[in-house]
């Protein structure tokens, strides 16, 4: 499987926002712990909607979530 | 792994299991390669035990969900599904032109039904196989 052209820090954001696990961001944003484990490793690409709802639970820019690889096209 | 994961993985393992003994069957000489009769009577025996199988592991499968509280069916599971089914698209569109166009100019009756159950199960097989790698290695949309 091709990888991803971006990254993201929702590890580091959970453990910032008081050790939250992926069961809860999964619930607060309405998917399964097992798809934030999948957006984590790089193994899902989630859709704007859920991207969006990730970064508005953290009360970050999309930006500060998700990053967009260097030397990606 | 989520409900929708483990219910691919049932469908897929009785699937195996399942066509790989009616197949098996017709391959080593089974009066069901033969007559129609028997073959119906093969296959109704196969596909209804199989379809009994999957239906009381789906529902075991539920039951065993709810007991976890963050069990649903998400973008994830639906992007996945969508894969599965568009893969297995081609596979049942390239058998049904071989049945359908192709077998009646030379081949039984018996042959040609046979030859369509195997291209509906192999569709079918390949949908589940996308979908269970697609859980397992990932999926990008």
């Amino acid at each position: 499987m091709a990888k991803l052209p971006f990254t993201n820090d929702i590890r580091t954001l959970r453990f910032l926002a008081g050790e939250m696990t992926q069961g809860d961001l999964g619930d607060r944003v309405g998917v399964t712990r097992q798809t934030i484990a999948a957006i984590e490793q790089g193994k899902y690409s989630p859709s704007l909607e859920v991207a969006f709802r990730i970064a508005h639970v953290f009360g970050k820019p999309l930006e500060a979530v998700f990053q967009w690889g260097t030397g990606t096209n | 792994m989520t409900y929708k994961e483990k219910a691919s993985w049932l469908m897929l393992v009785a699937m195996v299991l399942a066509y790989s003994l009616y197949f098996g069957l017709i391959i080593t000489g089974h009066p069901a390669g033969k007559s129609l009769f028997a073959m119906l009577w093969l296959f109704g025996t196969i596909a209804a035990t199989q379809a009994v199988v999957v239906i009381i592991g789906c529902i075991w499968l539920a039951i065993e969900a709810r007991k976890l509280p963050r069990a649903r069916i998400d973008e994830r599971d639906r992007a996945i599904a969508a894969r599965g089914t568009a893969t297995s698209y081609y596979v049942l569109l390239t058998a049904m032109i071989v049945v359908g166009v192709v077998m009646p100019f030379t081949e039984p009756a018996i042959k040609i039904v046979n030859t369509a159950l195997f291209g509906i199960v192999l569709a079918e097989l390949v949908g589940l196989i996308v979908v269970v790698t697609s859980y397992r290695r990932g999926w990008h949309g």
